[in-house]
C-alpha cells in the first residue's frame, strides 16, 4: 500500500517536471538537410526540414528550383530527450528529382512558426549527368539511401587474348574473367561459352576465384583459363564470351509505370507513394542476366612451306630425350625405345618420332601417354614407347627424328636423338636345314650350300605319317582324362579298405588275447584256493597251462598239449615230465570215471602244481 | 536268338570296316597333298590339306604343311594361323616354331603380349602340367592315406606330402594361366588383308589399330558381323567377324 502510494507520487513528480521543462522550452528552431549533396541526373535525393519546438509550424508548400522537381512527401515527428530535457521535432520531407545535370542551390525557405517566420539555410546540390536516367523511374524511391546499385555494374565478362597474331595450330592461351558485384548475390547459371569459328578450344578446367575492386566496386572475379588453336589461316574474331548469371537484386520501385493512376496531375496523392506501386519492394528479386564480353581479334598466319618430312603439325617449343631397354637382346627379340617429348605447344598434334634409318628393324605401332604440367594442357610431357626388333646384327638403335614449328623463331626445328647403343646377340647364318624349302618328299641335305636369299625361306615339308589327334581340346578338358582318374581313385579306395580291414583284424586278435589274459589271472586266483575237488582243480590247472602256452604261441588254447607247452617254454626234462603228468592227471580226472572224491587237493600237490605253472614263463 | 546274334555280328563288322576306312583314308590324301606341294602345285596342295582338316583329320604335321603351302602362295595370315594350330597340337614342334617366326617377321604381324605366368612357366605345356598335376595329386593322396594308417609319422613323409600338394597347386595355377592367357581358346589370327580394328561396329568408325595379316588377337565377343577383340598393345576394338579365325578348331 505504501509502495503504491510512493509510485503515484513519483509519477506525479515526473509529469510535473516534464511539464516544467516543456513549459520553459526554448524558442522554435528550423534546419534543413539533404540526404546527399552529390547525385546524378534522374537519381532522387531527399530534403528534410526539421522544426523543433513548434507543433504548429507551417512548412513551405512549394519549393521551386529550375532543373529540380521538388515535391512534398509528408511529415514525421521526433521526440528527443536529453538529461530529462525533452523536445518535439517535426520533420517535413521533400523529394528532389534532378532533371538535369549541374550545381543547384536550394534557396532559404520560409517556415511560419509561433515565434514568427523562420528561414532554412541555403543548400547546394551537385547533379552529375547520367545517360541511363531516361530509363529510370522518375518517381521511384531508392532501394537504399545513397547506396543504389547500378545494374550495369552487377556483372561483367572480360576476354583476354594475349596475342593478336599466331600461326595455324599454335596454342594461344585465353583467359575469361567473369565479375560479380559482391553487394548482390549472384551465381553463374550457364557458360561461359567462347564463340567463334576457325579455331579449336582446349578444355576449360575448374575456375579460380578472387576478389577485386574496380572503380570503387568490389567484384568477385571468376577466372577461366583455356587455350585456342587456329585451324586455318586468316583473321578471326575470338568471342565474345557469353554466359548467364542468376542475380538477386533489390526490387526497383515503379519499374512498371511512372506514377500512380490516381495522381494524374502530379498532386500530392497518398496512393502515389511507391509502396503502392510495388508492395514487395525491398524483397530481392532473382533475375537472369546475360553477360557478354567484347570479342578479340586474332590474325592467324599459315605455316611456312617446305616443312620437314618428319613434321606432323606440332607447333611450339619441344625437347626430345630417348632411352632404350634392354641393352642386350637376341635377333628378333624386342627393344623398347622410350621417346619423351616435353615442352609447350599443341600436344594433340605431337606424334611419335620415327627412326632415321629403319633398315634391319621391325617397328611396331607405338603407345603414347601425355602428362600435362598445367590445367589447360599447354605444357607437359608426351611419352612414346616403341617396340623395335632387330632382324640382323645391330650395334645401336638409329637416331629418332622429329620436327616441329617454333613460332618464336618462325622456323621449323628438327630434333634428332643420339644413337642408342645396344648389343644384338645370337646373330648367325640360319642353319642349313632351316634355309631350304624342300620340294621333295625327303628333307634336304644338311651340307647343301645356302644362298643368301634363301636365308628368309621356310623349312621343309613333313612327310612322315602324321599322328592324328582327336581335337584341340586340352587334356584336362577331355573325358578320358577324368575317366583315367578312376584308376588311382579305385586304388586309393582299395588301399583304404585293405588297411581298415587289417586294423580291424588286429583289434579282434588283441581282444582275444586280452580275454585269455583275464582268464589266466582268474584261474591263478582260483587254483590258490584249497576248496576245489581234484577233477575241477586239475581241469583248471590244465586250462591255465594251455592259456599261458597260447599267449606265448598265439594259438588256440584248446589245441595246446604237453609237448607244445614244453616246446613253447623250452622246459628241461624234469619239468617236461611234470607237465606231462599234469596233463595225464587232468585227463584221468576228466575221462577215467574213477571217483576222485570230493575232498580238496592236498596242500603238497597244490603247491607243486602252482609252482610248475607259475614258473612257465 | 539267332537273329539277334546276326544283327550284333553285322554291326560289329560295319563298325570295324568303318573304323579301318577312317584310319586308312587320310594317309593317301596327305601323301598326295605333299606330292602336290613338292611339284609346286601349291593351290592343289592347300585344297588337299584343307579337305583333311574339314574331315577332322588333324595333326600337327598336317597344319604345319598347310601353313607352308599358304606361305608359298603369299597368304601370310593363313600360314600363321596353321602354324599356330600345329603348335597348339604339338607345342614343341621346332619346324612350326621356326617358320612361324619367319612368317611373322615377313608379314610384320602383331602379337599379343604374354602374361608373366605364360612367360615363366612355359617349360611345360598345359597338357604336361595336367599330367603333372594328376600324378602329384594322387601321390599326395596315397601319401596322406599312408600317413593316416601309419603308427608313426616321419617328418620326411610329411614334407613329401607338402611338396606334392605344392606341385599340384602350382600345376593347376599354370593350367589356369595358360587357359586364360594369350593362347587360350579365344586366340585368333587375322587372316584378311587390311583389317582395321575400330571403335564401334561401323565401317566409318574411328580406327584403333591396323592389323597386318597374321596378327594375333583374342575374340572377346561377337555381335552380328563384328567381333570385339583384345588387340596387341593392350588395345581393344571391333573387327569384321570374318577377318579372323580361331586357332583352336
Amino acid at each position: 500500500m505504501e509502495r503504491a502510494m510512493f509510485r503515484r507520487l513519483f509519477l506525479v513528480a515526473f509529469l510535473a517536471l516534464a511539464g516544467t521543462q516543456m513549459a520553459r522550452a526554448e524558442a522554435p528552431t528550423v534546419t534543413a538537410v539533404l540526404t546527399t549533396s552529390e547525385t546524378e541526373e534522374g537519381r532522387p535525393v531527399q530534403l528534410q526540414i526539421k522544426v523543433t519546438g513548434d507543433a504548429d509550424a507551417v512548412p513551405p508548400n512549394d519549393i521551386a528550383v529550375d532543373g529540380l522537381e521538388i515535391r512534398y512527401t509528408g511529415q514525421s515527428q521526433l521526440v528527443e530527450g536529453r538529461n530529462f530535457h525533452f523536445s518535439y521535432s517535426f520533420i517535413y520531407s521533400y523529394t528532389i528529382l534532378p532533371l538535369k545535370a549541374g550545381t543547384f542551390t536550394i534557396p532559404p525557405q520560409t517556415v511560419r512558426t509561433n515565434g514568427g517566420e523562420m528561414h532554412t539555410p541555403a543548400l547546394t546540390l551537385n547533379v552529375a549527368p547520367n545517360d541511363g536516367a531516361a530509363t529510370r523511374s522518375r518517381r521511384g524511391r531508392n532501394s537504399s539511401a545513397g547506396g543504389a546499385i547500378d545494374e550495369r555494374k552487377l556483372v561483367f565478362a572480360e576476354l583476354i587474348v594475349p596475342k593478336t597474331s599466331a600461326y595455324v595450330g599454335e596454342i594461344v592461351p585465353v583467359e575469361i574473367r567473369l565479375g560479380f558485384n559482391t553487394r548482390v548475390r549472384a551465381r553463374l547459371a550457364e557458360g561461359p561459352n567462347l564463340t567463334g569459328q576457325g579455331f579449336t578450344t582446349q578444355r576449360m578446367p575448374e575456375p579460380k576465384q578472387s576478389m577485386e575492386t574496380i572503380e570503387g566496386v568490389t567484384y568477385q572475379i571468376v577466372t577461366f583459363k583455356t587455350a585456342i588453336a587456329a585451324a586455318r589461316s586468316g583473321k578471326f574474331e575470338v568471342g565474345p564470351v557469353e554466359a548467364k548469371a542468376l542475380v538477386q537484386v533489390p526490387r526497383s520501385a515503379g519499374s512498371g509505370g511512372s506514377r500512380s493512376p490516381f495522381d494524374l496531375f502530379g498532386m500530392n496523392d497518398p496512393f502515389s507513394d511507391p509502396f503502392f506501386n510495388d508492395p514487395f519492394a525491398g524483397i530481392p528479386e532473382q533475375r537472369q542476366i546475360e553477360i557478354k564480353s567484347q570479342p578479340a581479334t586474332l590474325d592467324v598466319k599459315p605455316l611456312p612451306p617446305n616443312a620437314p618430312a618428319s613434321f606432323a603439325g606440332a607447333v611450339g617449343i619441344f625437347n626430345l630425350t630417348t632411352e632404350v631397354k634392354p641393352k642386350t637382346a637376341q635377333v628378333g627379340d624386342p627393344f623398347t625405345v622410350t621417346a619423351t617429348l616435353s615442352g609447350r605447344g599443341n600436344f594433340d598434334r605431337v606424334t611419335a618420332p620415327g627412326l632415321a634409318d629403319d633398315r634391319g628393324w621391325h617397328t611396331y605401332p607405338p603407345s603414347a601417354n601425355f602428362k600435362a604440367d598445367d590445367d589447360v594442357g599447354l605444357s607437359g610431357t608426351k611419352t612414346f614407347e616403341m617396340v623395335l626388333t632387330p632382324n640382323e646384327n645391330k650395334t645401336a638403335v638409329p637416331p629418332l627424328v622429329w620436327s616441329y614449328f617454333d613460332p618464336l623463331t618462325e622456323s621449323y626445328v628438327t630434333l634428332k636423338s643420339d644413337k642408342l647403343p645396344v648389343v644384338v646377340e645370337g646373330w648367325a647364318a640360319p642353319a642349313p636345314g632351316a634355309a631350304v624349302a624342300s620340294t621333295s618328299a625327303t628333307p634336304p641335305p644338311a651340307a647343301r650350300p645356302t644362298p643368301a636369299t634363301q636365308a628368309e625361306d621356310i623349312l621343309y615339308q613333313l612327310t612322315d605319317p602324321p599322328h592324328w589327334v582327336q581335337g584341340f581340346t586340352p587334356l584336362f578338358l577331355r573325358p578320358e582324362f577324368w575317366a583315367a582318374q578312376a584308376v588311382p581313385l579305385l586304388a586309393l579306395i582299395g588301399f583304404f579298405g585293405w588297411k581298415s580291414r587289417e586294423r580291424r583284424l588286429a583289434n579282434r586278435e588283441g581282444q582275444k588275447l586280452a580275454a585269455w589274459e583275464q582268464e589266466t589271472a582268474e584261474l591263478q586266483k582260483r587254483l590258490r584256493r584249497a576248496d576245489e575237488p581234484p577233477d575241477q582243480y586239475f581241469a583248471g590247472a590244465l586250462r591255465l597251462v594251455q592259456l599261458k602256452t597260447a599267449l606265448v604261441r598265439r594259438m588256440e588254447p584248446n589245441s595246446v598239449d604237453a609237448e607244445a607247452t614244453a616246446s613253447a617254454f623250452q622246459l628241461d626234462d624234469e619239468r617236461r615230465e611234470r607237465v606231462r603228468e599234469l596233463f595225464r592227471r587232468s585227463d584221468e580226472a576228466r575221462y577215467s570215471g574213477r571217483q576222485n572224491g570230493h575232498s580238496p587237493v592236498n596242500e603238497q600237490t597244490r603247491g607243486e602244481v602252482l609252482e610248475l605253472i607259475e614258473n612257465l614263463s | 536268338m539267332h537273329t539277334r546274334f546276326s544283327i550284333l555280328l553285322l554291326t560289329a563288322i560295319l563298325c570295324l570296316t568303318n573304323a579301318s576306312r577312317v584310319t586308312a583314308q587320310p594317309e593317301p590324301a596327305f601323301i598326295k597333298a605333299n606330292a602336290d606341294f613338292a611339284a609346286g602345285h601349291f593351290p592343289e596342295a592347300i585344297k588337299g590339306y584343307e579337305s583333311l582338316v574339314k574331315e577332322h583329320h588333324w595333326s600337327a604335321s598336317l597344319f604345319y604343311n598347310l601353313g607352308n603351302a599358304y606361305f608359298r602362295v603369299g597368304d601370310f595370315g593363313h600360314a600363321i594361323l596353321n602354324y599356330e594350330r600345329a603348335l597348339a597340337l604339338q607345342p614343341a614342334q621346332p619346324e612350326a616354331q621356326a617358320n612361324l617366326r619367319l612368317v611373322r617377321d615377313q608379314s610384320r604381324a602383331l602379337e599379343l603380349a604374354q602374361s608373366w605366368p605364360e612367360e615363366h612357366l612355359a617349360f611345360l605345356t598345359a597338357n604336361q602340367y595336367a599330367i603333372l598335376a594328376a600324378v602329384a595329386f594322387w601321390c599326395a593322396a596315397f601319401t596322406l592315406a599312408g600317413l593316416v594308417f601309419a603308427q608313426r609319422r616321419p617328418v620326411v613323409w610329411i614334407f613329401i606330402l607338402v611338396l606334392l600338394c605344392a606341385i599340384t597347386a602350382g600345376s593347376v595355377f599354370a593350367i589356369s594361366a595358360f587357359e586364360s592367357g594369350r593362347a587360350d581358346r579365344d586366340q585368333a589370327i587375322v587372316t584378311a588383308q587390311k583389317v582395321q580394328a575400330r571403335l564401334a561396329t561401323a565401317e566409318n568408325a574411328g580406327t584403333v589399330l591396323v592389323l597386318p595379316p597374321g596378327s594375333e588377337i583374342k575374340i572377346l565377343s561377337t555381335r552380328g558381323q563384328w567381333s570385339y577383340a583384345a588387340l596387341p598393345n593392350d588395345l581393344r576394338g571391333w573387327i569384321p567377324a570374318d577377318s579372323a579365325e580361331r586357332v583352336r578348331l
